[in-house]
């Protein structure tokens, strides 16, 4: 392999830092990354040279030939390591003092304590990761659920970075067109007809709104689906939410009114988090901090993504269900027949189409978050596993902008009222907010367009 | 030394004709020198000047008192304003001149300049003062002493031309020799080299085609000049003689399977196929035999037959760009509709030549390792006698102002064509021959053939390019653009005026009587129709209100545009230090780091437009700099 001019930046100094997260657990990940890794490891770990790639079992000694640990190390040579360059990870016993001795042993070897984020940025300055790469890595350490973790993962494959690649293409066809039809008059292909334009705009647009539809299920993945529990007071609504996340949190009793302002708590659900609001009871509150919290309530319920409307009679159920609607929420309303464990009566079953849950027995549980997450379905599309998502709102924003000039651009194009030059301002507009998305669309790229697709040469 | 000068410019063709030209006006005197001085202002290649961007060039080059355009409208045999269908803001000039009279033309404006003296000579190397030059030496050994050189020697450098596989001749065009003992110095002086190709199609005997079966191409000069200087000095017919020679039509024919099948039978005897050229030439002006490999499927490749002069017959086939043997030419040739019995009087050649790449150059066109040598023209991996003429006068411009201890010129993206062709040049360098197109440019829509003069005229008139007779000139037609917007806001049109124009436009009647500018905005009317319709402004130059025109017509496209200029105008005003320690900037990317040191940019604009310099490079370039600045010691 011919060494790339990027591979030199491992002339940068060595940095090291605990990989894992701090504190108690098994295992502690410290990563040595940089020129000098192999050198300053050596000094530390033997048997010394490992083969690369393959993990090995070695003591760590303080450098001097006292023993300290014995751990298991990985050598990935540059180019192939994650940031790019020479990397060795030391996987030694966790806790808080074992990696902390170990990396002050490999600082006094001439390492330099790694920034926050320092390995990933070295990632991308060595290309190893385009920068929605790295993005989605940011996502994936702090991801709070599984779904924004298979989201974070998905971005990680380059799944959005192939679509971002396949509306850069497009954005590109119609620059060629453009260009060939502002820049070549006289060539044997003759003019471009108008209508190829058209093609290429409306193929962008496809594009655009492909990753645009993705917004409201990436943003529902990103943030989580507000699903609010409310009901009238005393009906069980804090042992529904405590049931639902799995310990107590709220106060549970039997007076009426206790929860007084909302109590929200993230739960991973299915495809996206979930994050449970608990509400006062809807009711009409005299005290007044009672009545700031039904308003709060009030608030968080216009805010929904779901609405569990509660109750341990039919009627408690209905009337929840008119306060919801008489709020004008968009949420979808799911109800809930609570405390299905005392009154099982074959009278008072529930309202049609309730579920019947238990927060005492459990039952019904799972029932109830199926119906939460098909109703989230129903409204945001289920995903078919490998449509990329949009789960960042700038991303949204470069879209949308894009979006607006294209379709500018081709209003004007349709009328035949924009000459070329004119019509390409939107269009430049376009690939310039699209920039930091699909990277910048040189005039080279444009030319070599133009080049392959038509005889030019009068 | 025999004579000193402010100036020396080492080549007279169309960029060494521009240097001296803007050199002379600033003041300077000024030496030309050149092989042979019949061959000032010689076209090497096809008859034309213009096209698209190109043409627009010329216009620029015109308003900072160039040559060319002036030439250019001497000569015109056949003229067209290209993309004319397309609407005024994308019209493209592009006039084919008379050989002869163009060259005649060009010899003449120089002589105009008392200050500028022309000499013939082959230059053998360069006199020095250690780093800096201090003139040249002929090989005829006269030595001449100089402030600044301008080198614009063209494809002359090590020129090789290539006529099938096994006929190489050394020269720099066909006819004239190649200059190897400059090339040899320049080299030595530690400047990095490389080789380009370009090629040339045969040239015709008009007397044996058979032009009854072509498709033909009239001229349409129509009131059209390149230059405004002599607009109002001269009128168009004077004592009976147009100032434009007469026109002459092209003709249009094609190659067609015959053709193609001869090329690829004998492909392997072209010198690029053949294996007999390496080096790389321009896609957009490919040979014959690459538009055959490369796009099989097209049936028919168009030619143009153009005329070289009114002194003679010859035609040169635009189109038909080759270095197949002579015979086999010949043998195409005959296969094309009209030139069955052709008779050939030229046959078509490559050329590799040297070129040095052009990011060794500062912004001023000078040499960054030797102070006074500046390099313009084909010398840079350009190609086109725009391209060319537009360095030429960047590098005759800033070599008098350096010798005259004056600050330097540098135009801009957004003032011209000419400052997007110099910042590209030296700051993105060049891997093909080097042409302007519209595409390079971020201000197409407000760089435009028609308003030249507005965006450079207040740049000449500061640097002293005119005369004090053009200057009057050209404030006077600034302002008529002006004129033109406030006639128009400011008068009515009624229906009866209006509608001719409006409904040969294939638009609506006018209901009652509209502003002028109202009724401008409409797609497809002419402002110079609803004036010419309503009796007022008929004394505006066309171009002035053809300006004024698309500022009504497309005024927020401009604003967006104007806006954009201004942001990179800022970006323009954040300098650079020459000396930044590039390799120390840890932030940047290793490839950033190495761009920018290779290229020092002056601003951070230019640093912005170096590839592989991305937008989060320049925000860690702000923060090195300004570190660097606090405290360079501990760095």
């Amino acid at each position: 392999m011919t060494e790339s001019p990027r591979r030199s930046l491992t002339q940068g100094d060595t940095i090291v830092a605990l990989a894992t997260p701090p504190g108690r657990g098994a295992i502690a990940v410290i990563r040595l990354s940089g020129q000098d890794a192999p050198r300053i490891a050596a000094r530390h770990l033997s048997p010394w040279p490992i083969e690369p790639r393959v993990a090995t079992l070695c003591e760590i000694s303080d450098g001097y030939g006292g023993r300290m640990e014995q751990a298991l190390v990985t050598w990935f040579p540059a180019p192939n390591s994650y940031t790019g360059e020479t990397v060795i990870e030391i996987s030694t016993h966790g806790g808080d003092l074992t990696p902390a001795l170990v990396i002050e042993q490999l600082v006094a070897s001439g390492a330099r304590p790694a920034e926050p984020g320092e390995f990933t940025r070295r990632a991308v300055l060595n290309g190893k990761m385009d920068l929605l790469q790295a993005e989605a890595v940011a996502d994936l350490i702090d991801a709070p659920s599984r779904a924004m973790r298979d989201a974070a993962v998905r971005q990680l494959d380059g799944g959005l970075s192939r679509r971002v690649l396949d509306l850069r293409a497009a954005m590109l066809e119609i620059e060629a067109l453009l260009a060939y039809d502002i820049d070549f008059p006289e060539e044997d292909d003759g003019p471009v007809p108008r209508e190829r334009v058209l093609r290429a705009i409306d193929s962008a647009l496809a594009s655009l709104d492909q990753l645009l539809a993705t917004v409201p299920r990436g943003e529902l993945i990103r943030s989580g689906a507000v699903v609010v529990i409310a009901g009238e007071p005393n009906v069980g609504k804090s042992s529904l939410f405590n049931a639902l996340i799995g310990r107590s949190r709220a106060i549970v009793t039997e007076i009426p009114g206790t929860t007084r302002d909302a109590i929200e708590a993230v739960i991973d659900g299915d495809r996206w988090p979930l994050r449970l609001v608990d509400t006062a009871g809807i009711r009409d509150a005299t005290d007044v901090v009672e009545r700031l919290g039904v308003e709060l309530s009030q608030r968080h319920i216009q805010g929904a993504h779901v609405v569990l409307a509660c109750g341990d009679s039919s009627e408690s159920i209905a009337h929840v269900r008119e306060s919801v609607s008489r709020l004008g929420a968009s949420a979808a309303v799911i109800s809930a027949r609570t405390k299905s464990d005392l009154s099982v009566g074959a009278a008072d079953a529930g309202a049609a189409g309730a579920v019947l849950v238990s927060a005492t027995t459990g039952a019904g549980l799972r029932e109830l978050l199926a119906r939460i997450d098909g109703e989230l379905s129903k409204l945001y599309g289920a995903g078919d596993g490998d449509t990329p998502v949009v789960t960042r709102s700038r991303h949204r924003a470069i879209l949308a902008a894009a979006r607006a000039e294209l379709t500018g651009f081709r209003e004007g194009w349709l009328a035949g009222v924009l000459p070329a030059t004119v019509a390409a301002v939107h269009l430049r507009s376009a690939v310039h907010s699209l920039e930091e998305l699909i990277g910048s669309v040189d005039v080279e790229d444009v030319l070599d367009r133009v080049f392959s697709s038509f005889c030019v040469g009068k | 030394m025999e004579q000193d000068f402010d100036v020396l410019v080492v080549g007279a063709g169309h960029a060494g004709t521009e240097a001296a030209v803007a050199a002379a006006r600033l003041g300077a005197t000024v030496g030309l020198i050149t092989s042979a001085l019949e061959t000032i202002g010689q076209m090497s290649c096809n008859p034309a000047i213009g096209g698209v961007a190109k043409g627009t060039v010329v216009r620029e080059v015109d308003a900072l008192g160039g040559i060319m355009g002036r030439a250019t409208d001497l000569s015109t045999l056949q003229f067209r304003m290209l993309n004319r269908g397309k609407g005024p803001a994308v019209w493209s000039p592009r006039a084919q001149c008379d050989r002869g009279l163009y060259r005649r033309a060009a010899r003449s404006l120089l002589e105009r300049h008392d200050n500028l003296q022309t000499i013939q000579g082959t230059v053998a190397r360069l006199l020095m003062d250690g780093d800096s030059v201090r003139g040249v030496e002929t090989l005829e050994g006269r030595r001449f002493g100089a402030k600044c050189v301008v080198i614009t020697t063209g494809t002359f450098l090590r020129g090789r031309m290539h006529i099938g596989t096994t006929t190489q001749i050394p020269g720099g065009r066909a006819g004239d020799a190649a200059t190897t003992h400059l090339a040899e110095q320049l080299e030595n002086a530690g400047l990095q080299v490389a080789r380009f190709k370009t090629g040339t199609p045969p040239r015709i005997d008009g007397r044996t085609v058979d032009f009854s079966s072509l498709a033909i191409q009239e001229s349409e000069i129509d009131r059209f000049d390149y230059s405004w200087s002599h607009f109002w000095t001269t009128p168009r017919v004077s004592n009976g003689v147009a100032r434009h020679p007469a026109q002459l039509p092209c003709w249009i024919t094609h190659l067609g399977a015959a053709g193609k099948e001869i090329i690829t039978r004998n492909i392997a005897q072209s010198a690029m196929y053949g294996g007999a050229i390496a080096s790389r030439g321009p896609r957009y002006c490919p040979s014959v035999e690459d538009k055959i490999v490369k796009f099989p499927a097209a049936a028919t490749h168009q030619l143009f037959l153009e005329p070289e002069g009114h002194d003679t017959a010859e035609l040169y086939v635009n189109g038909l760009s080759t270095s197949l043997p002579a015979p086999v030419q010949l043998e195409i040739l005959r296969s094309i509709p009209g030139l069955e019995r052709v008779r050939m009087n030229r046959a078509g050649y490559a050329i590799e030549y040297d070129y040095y790449p052009p990011t060794q150059l500062d912004q001023t066109l000078q040499v960054k390792t030797v102070p006074g040598l500046f390099f313009a023209g084909q010398i840079n991996g350009t190609t086109g006698y725009e391209e060319a003429a537009g360095q030429g006068l960047v590098a005759g411009a800033n070599a008098a102002l350096r010798a005259q201890q004056r600050d330097p010129l540098v135009l801009g993206r957004e003032t011209s064509y000419i400052g997007v062709l110099v910042d590209d040049l030296v700051t993105r360098g060049v891997d093909e021959p080097y042409r302007l197109f519209t595409s390079r440019s971020e201000f197409r829509l407000t760089v435009r053939q028609d308003n030249a003069l507005q965006r450079l005229s207040s740049i000449a008139t500061r640097l002293g390019l005119y005369s004090e007779e053009e200057q009057t000139i050209a404030e006077r037609r600034v302002g008529e653009v002006r004129d033109a917007i406030s006639m128009a806001e400011n008068s009515s049109i009624r229906p009866e005026q209006a509608d001719p124009v409006l409904l040969a436009a294939g638009g609506t009647a006018l209901k009652h009587a509209m502003r002028i500018s109202e009724v401008a905005k409409r797609n497809g009317v002419a402002l110079a129709e609803l004036f010419s319709a309503t009796g007022i402004a008929t004394d505006l130059a066309p171009e002035s209100v053809l300006s004024a025109e698309l500022e009504i017509k497309y005024a927020g496209y401009f604003e967006r545009e104007r806006t954009h200029a201004d942001r990179m105008s800022r970006m323009g005003e954040m300098k650079l230090e020459p000396d930044l320690p590039y390799e120390e900037m840890t932030m940047l990317s290793f490839e950033s780091r190495q761009k920018l040191a290779g290229i020092r940019p002056r601003t951070l604009a230019q640093a912005s437009r170096i590839p592989g310099v991305n937008p989060s490079d320049l925000q860690n370039l702000l923060i090195e700099v300004e570190r660097w600045r606090r405290g360079p010691a501990s760095s």
